[in-house]
């Protein structure tokens, strides 16, 4: 450390110029890169090298092993002609919309109920519906798989025979797959938006309530004009991770559906995850993961549009 | 601006250059071990080896060498030892590999050590030819591994289930009446029509049994997919078994499958290695003396099974290599199998007295060791191929789909063959 900055003193000094030490300023500004430092050089490490490895890899053929050869375009004409890949994209598009639209809609509700003065041990029911989330994505996998399970005997198939429902086969059909998968997603992050809302909620100032109340504002105008122009934020926030990690679902389906890659059930990075780590085919898992990525801009883009237009 | 640029620059270098040169410093002290210093080695296993029991008496009789073991789940274990090849650090001294993996680890023959240049070659005659052989390059130059056990194939069967069919449940019996695929299809016809219970319940125990028995499976030796002329007629006995009702639906591994083994719920467990026994016995825990074993209808395969390679990355080459080849020894084989149900691949074990007495209570005190030692003689070297778990994986799929949905085993079939062939154009 003290070795860096005698250096960096050296190097900058600026010719003939009487030595000085370094301004304090220039010394806070070091002490502060410093601190955030950590950060940088391991998202270099770590985030920054591997993406741009991925995309000069989406263009070379590689096992792995061997020689890296340069392929041009074939790895995404191969991705894009892959009838799999489509698949993937629409089952990860449904899981999204099937686990991410209930999940915030119900979670601004929850967050209001949490927040009415009806409601007693608050912080219980805070903390309870935060738990889920703090839970271990392959436990929970590995739980609602044996409640999802095939048989007549599996839990969910023995709740919806008292409603006289044949028994479904959650592993193996198209949407049995989708709905386990995106019951998962949606048990493990409503509390965590849950509480998100909850602390946008809390943020409203109160006057502005008791203004609309002396203006005779209904209950529903309250929250039509005071909540959620409030909460647009806070809603473009979860909107905006919940799309992001919607499309990035991974762990859920691979230990739910095993390693049989079911076209069912396969999303868009086990897709890619397969296509590296089974397959040993990096280009095209690579090009698949840079096909990803624009869309995940696309997708982000609409998000930006359609938030911007809530509450207006 | 460029200041603070230039500043900020030159300090992720610094840290670059520090984390950088602790490679470095473990480089020296290399060749050590010849004169008193101790060498440790770095030993991957996955599954239950239970070879920390012979690591310590290595260890006691080999005081300057110190063996860390570390365990990890199959799948896990291999994954993370090709991205270190791969990336080039980060490899054990000992690598366990599994036989269905052998062939993708060859491809990269240059990351690790040719055990022939340690003497290997001397050692081979100790081993099945056929085991000697996965782990072989085609021109015989170059041994990637020594091999540790195998998976001779036999079929596990219920008692209780045989006997509420009409069927004999002595295992010379079993084996006698159930000589043949036809034969184990008429008695899955009469199972089936006396208790209505399926004579398998997992669709791939049959495939597989049938698959391993093949001098062919997948690939040939060049790498062309020959699946059509080679499995499809295990694929096609199969699916018709599921259609007619006679073999259940669970997939391996998965928790019904455990619960099927210890309610009976099935006749046959088809194709099932040694190393299988510890698999039966922790799903069944209250089962034992239900089960038997016979030989299988038509000569056993093989499934599964591993070998213990060297990384290049190893500065220990020779130490590492004088430890697998104790470990792998006829001996330690023999205390692999007592100790574990490690089957050896060392057919001279096979005429040990000790060996051959080995019984177990659990399987109605069939002598284990004598009937998997019978179908270990019967095993022919299958190549598996780069490629193996791809179309594994796909011909599972099309059986489950048999199985679960009721597809057409032959519409199946193409789509699967289509999917295969999809992913082999990448490679």
């Amino acid at each position: 450390m003290a070795k860096t900055h005698t250096q960096a003193s050296i190097s900058n000094q600026p010719p003939n110029k009487k030595k000085s030490s370094l301004s304090e300023k220039t010394k806070e500004a070091i002490s502060g890169y410093i601190y955030i430092s950590p950060f940088f050089i391991l998202f270099a490490i770590f985030g920054l090298f591997p993406i741009l490895f991925s995309f000069y890899l989406g263009f070379q053929s590689w096992n792995g092993l061997g020689e890296m050869k340069f392929v041009g375009l074939q790895n995404f004409e191969w991705i894009l002609t892959d009838p799999l890949f489509w698949k993937s994209l629409s089952n990860t598009l449904i899981m999204w919309v099937l686990g991410t639209l209930p999940q915030l809609i119900i979670g601004i509700i929850l967050a209001y109920a949490l927040n009415s003065a009806l409601i007693r041990f608050k912080s219980f029911f805070r903390v309870s519906i935060f738990m889920p989330y703090v839970t271990s994505t392959v436990a929970v996998a590995i739980v609602f798989g044996i409640m999802f399970n095939d048989q007549d005997f599996g839990l969910i198939n023995v709740i919806l025979g008292w409603f006289g429902v044949d028994p479904v086969s959650w592993s193996t059909t198209e949407w049995g797959v989708k709905i386990a998968i995106s019951t998962m997603v949606f048990w493990r992050w409503i509390g965590y938006n849950t509480i998100i809302y909850l602390a946008g909620l809390q943020a409203i100032p109160n006057e502005l309530y008791e203004a609309a109340k002396i203006d005779g504002a209904t209950t529903r105008q309250k929250i039509q004009y005071i909540t959620i122009p409030m909460l647009r934020p806070i809603l473009i926030l979860t909107v905006f991770t919940s799309t992001i990690g919607a499309l990035q679902l991974f762990t859920e389906p691979l230990v739910y559906i095993g390693r049989t890659y079911r076209e069912e059930g396969i999303t868009v990075v086990l897709y890619l995850y397969r296509e590296a780590f089974v397959n040993l085919a990096y280009g095209p898992a690579s090009a698949a993961a840079i096909i990803l990525f624009f869309i995940i801009i696309v997708l982000s883009a609409i998000n930006v549009f359609v938030a911007n237009r809530i509450g207006k | 601006m460029k200041k603070w640029l230039s500043m900020m620059s030159l300090f992720i270098l610094v840290l670059a250059l520090v984390a950088c040169s602790n490679d470095g410093a473990e480089g020296e002290g290399g060749d050590g071990g010849s004169d008193g210093e101790t060498v440790e080695l770095d030993f991957a296993v996955f599954g239950s080896t239970g070879y920390d029991v012979l690591i310590e008496e290595y260890q006691k009789a080999n005081p300057n060498v110190k063996i860390t073991l570390s365990e990890g789940e199959m799948n896990d274990v291999h994954n993370n030892l090709f991205t270190s090849i791969s990336a080039g650090s980060g490899a054990p001294d000992i690598a366990l590999i599994e036989v269905s993996q052998i062939a993708k680890f060859m491809q990269a023959q240059d990351r690790f050590y040719n055990l022939n240049d340690y003497g290997a070659e001397e050692i081979s005659g100790n081993y099945l030819d056929w085991k000697w052989q996965q782990a072989q390059s085609v021109d015989a130059s170059f041994q990637i591994g020594l091999p540790t056990d195998i998976g001779p194939t036999t079929m596990f069967y219920r008692t209780d289930v045989m006997e509420a069919a009409g069927l004999p449940t002595d295992r010379e019996e079993v084996a006698a009446q159930i000589n043949s695929w036809d034969a184990y299809y008429e008695a899955a016809k009469t199972i089936k029509a006396e208790t209505g219970k399926p004579i398998s319940d997992a669709p791939q125990m049959v495939f597989n049994a049938l698959r391993d028995q093949q001098d062919q499976q997948y690939f040939n030796e060049d790498d062309e997919l020959i699946a059509e002329d080679t499995v499809k007629e295990a694929y096609d006995y199969t699916t018709k078994m599921i259609e007619e009702g006679l073999i259940g639906q669970n997939a391996l591994w998965t928790p019904e499958w455990g619960t099927a083994m210890a309610e009976g719920s099935y006749a046959t467990m088809p194709g099932a290695p040694g190393w299988m026994v510890a698999n039966v016995k922790g799903n069944a825990p209250d089962a034992g003396g239900k089960w038997d074993i016979a030989a299988i209808p038509e000569g056993a395969g093989n499934w599964g099974g591993s070998f213990l390679t060297i990384p290049k990355e190893s500065e220990h080459p020779e130490e590492a290599y004088a430890f697998i080849s104790w470990l792998t020894a006829p001996e330690q084989q023999l205390k692999s199998f007592t100790n574990n149900g490690l089957f050896p691949s060392t057919p001279d074990v096979y005429e040990n007295e000790e060996f051959l007495a080995a019984t177990d209570d659990y399987f109605s005190g069939a002598p284990t060791a004598k009937i998997f030692a019978e179908a270990a003689k019967s095993v022919k070297p299958v190549y598996m191929g780069v490629n193996y778990a791809i179309v594994d994986t796909e011909i599972n799929t099309a059986l489950t789909n048999v199985a679960v949905e009721g597809a057409d085993p032959q519409a199946e079939w193409d789509a699967a063959m289509e999917r295969i062939k999809e992913q082999l154009e990448r490679q």
